[in-house]
């Protein structure tokens, strides 16, 4: 039987012969070493994080000229800021003088960023203004080059605003590439498109950042056992307006650039033009807005998860009759086995205030800081790390087996990009991430 | 009997009924007698509970809500903790001891109602938590006199945490 032995305790594969990789794909087994191992958090920085884009903020944060917030990139924290005119900056928020942040508050609006150690100040853009003692350098200092340190690539889709530390990575799009198509349907369908409806909840977990990721990418099996509370309760009152149920053209999807989605139909059909489970008002802007596939996408849609590679997930769920929230999860790594997760609730700009409001009330009670289907997710994923990083249970691997069978006859569509999954309920896009995941860690060792 | 300035006019044996109100409750919440804790909410009650993020002084932190139910809602996230089999995050269950203090009752906008300030620190433990976390917050509550005794009508929780370091919460305040 698969999984049930050791993989290989006398060859446990650790960071330092990473070159061989933590997946099993034959198997369908990742190394536990992935999911709690200092060493490879470590390594993660170096040939993921440090290279590739990540999450910082969406434009919507910061609306008006000298709004800032403070976010943590990879491993440094930065000030992501809207400049003058209206150009966002990202720079380390820490003083080239000695250090200091200059940013102690988490968001806010200055109209500069002065040092209050030395009072060295500078500019939205990073520009040294002065040191207030310019006078006592040496002469023909050039000014300009104590320049704050810039993230080098900052840009921004469908309002979400990424930064890489990497000045080489590819142009944001094409990171992004295919997915662009899944993000547009829930982060661009109307012509205002999305707005934060209020400050991230920020809480930590004791599990590694890729249990976020995996989970949110496709974990359809977790739902009745983990979420047996909800469920049986049905605060939304799911069952008895069919919700529950899921039809059997729901799929996963998975990109070449390691994002991932799992889309969970509602029985039934619908007339042209209609939708399932959206409300009136918006339902007129999609329209105007999506090409007709990813209207397609939405009319009989119940829930989406997804994740941009490699720690952004999203989630749409229902959040009362007609009523749906978007809900954007970041999942940041502080340890082989500690995550920092920024969870932030989103809804169309062109919504009414009341709509705004009661999304945002049912988007964090389901998932949030005290989410009614979180709660039990986090005393899992915590259990799960806990349960795993010792020497002994190193030795035997996580499974995905349900992902083997179907990784070997990916689905394609004329409609909608990337490699698709049916049934929606199996680990075909876990494993894909593992995989991709495991394929840079190799490839950039 | 006098009313004593010092705690906005609330008469002693007022302010005495409301302390054994606050204490009983939390004990009630501490022994995880969820029935007889949600026989003390009026009809209408409603619960909110917010984290704060860090703004410049000037400016002051902003609250904002992590949890924000009427009282159906909050009726059906105690049937989730209080039902061993419809929760995994306090089952087993946590550890958990409240503390109420610096309370300050105040007459409320009608007669029959008080609004009380507290403080509260509320002690967490689980296995996955062995050292345990401490929650630290505000609460401001309104009583209100229903049939002779008192109920909770509104409780306002400010916790003084920018970042939760125990997973999400699944502990009432």
């Amino acid at each position: 039987m698969e999984g049930t032995g050791p993989t290989k305790p006398a060859t446990r594969k650790t960071a330092a012969n990473g070159a061989r990789g933590w997946v099993d794909e034959k198997r369908g087994l990742v190394d536990r070493e992935a999911f709690v191992s200092d060493e490879v958090y470590k390594l993660e920085f170096e040939r993921i994080f440090d290279r590739t884009w990540m999450y910082l903020a969406h434009e919507s944060e910061i609306p008006a000229p000298g709004d800032y917030v403070v976010r943590t990139l990879g491993s440094a924290p930065v000030i992501v800021v809207r400049a003058a005119n209206g150009a966002i900056h990202a720079n380390l928020n820490s003083c080239r003088h000695r250090g200091t942040k200059l940013c102690r508050a988490d968001m806010g609006t200055a109209a500069h960023f002065v040092c209050p150690y030395h009072g060295w100040s500078y500019e939205h853009d990073g520009r040294l203004i002065t040191t207030t003692f310019d006078r006592h350098f040496p002469d023909g200092t050039d000014f300009s080059q104590l320049h704050l340190i810039a993230v080098p690539r900052v840009e921004s889709y469908q309002g979400l605003i990424f930064g890489s530390w990497n000045p080489d990575v590819i142009d944001l799009p094409r990171h992004l590439g295919q997915f662009r198509s899944y993000l547009d349907a829930f982060f661009g369908r109307t012509p205002l498109g999305m707005q934060v409806l209020a400050p991230p909840h920020r809480w930590r977990v004791k599990a590694n950042w890729k249990v976020g990721a995996l989970n949110f990418i496709g974990d359809s099996q977790h739902v009745v056992t983990t979420h047996i509370g909800p469920l049986t309760l049905d605060p939304l009152r799911a069952a008895s307006k069919g919700l529950a149920k899921v039809a059997d053209e729901s799929f996963q999807v998975f990109t070449d650039a390691g994002h991932g989605a799992t889309l969970s139909y509602l029985p039934g059909s619908v007339p042209d033009g209609e939708y399932q489970s959206y409300t009136p008002e918006l339902e007129r802007l999609y329209e105007q807005t999506l090409a007709p596939a990813q209207r397609e996408l939405l009319r009989r849609l119940r829930v989406i998860v997804g994740n941009v590679f490699p720690n952004l997930s999203f989630i749409e769920s229902q959040a009362g009759p007609g009523e749906k929230a978007v809900i954007l999860r970041l999942w940041h790594p502080i340890s082989g086995t500690e995550m920092e997760v920024l969870s932030w609730v989103f809804c169309e700009r062109e919504a009414s205030a009341g709509y705004k409001e009661r999304v945002l009330r049912m988007g964090y009670r389901n998932f949030g800081a005290a989410g009614l289907f979180e709660q039990d997710d986090m005393e899992l994923w915590a259990s799960g790390a806990d349960a795993s990083n010792n020497r002994i249970a190193k030795q035997f691997p996580w499974g995905f087996q349900t992902a083997l069978r179907f990784l070997a006859k990916p689905e394609s569509s004329n409609k909608w990009p990337g490699r698709i999954y049916r049934p929606a309920d199996t680990e075909a896009a876990q494993f894909e991430f593992m995989r991709h995941w495991d394929k840079m860690m190799r490839a950039n060792a | 009997m006098t009313d004593d300035p010092t705690n906005g006019h609330v008469a002693d044996r007022d302010y005495v009924e409301i302390q054994r109100f606050l204490y009983r409750e939390a004990s009630l919440l501490d022994h995880r007698q969820y029935d007889a804790w949600l026989g003390l909410l009026t009809d209408d009650v409603s619960y909110r509970v917010a984290q704060q993020i860090v703004r410049d002084a000037q400016t002051g932190n902003l609250d904002y809500a992590i949890v924000d139910e009427d009282a159906v809602a909050l009726r059906a996230r105690v049937a989730q903790i209080a039902n061993p089999k419809l929760t995994h995050a306090e089952n087993p269950a946590s550890f958990i001891r409240r503390f109420v203090s610096n309370f300050q009752p105040t007459r409320g906008g009608s007669q029959d109602e008080f609004a009380v300030e507290s403080n509260v620190l509320v002690y967490k433990g689980r296995t996955t938590i062995p050292e345990g976390r401490i929650y630290v917050g505000e609460r401001r509550d309104v009583l209100r006199r229903v049939g002779g005794a008192l109920r909770l009508a509104r409780r306002d929780v400010r916790l003084d945490h920018a970042i939760l370091f125990d997973g999400v919460v699944s502990t009432i305040f």
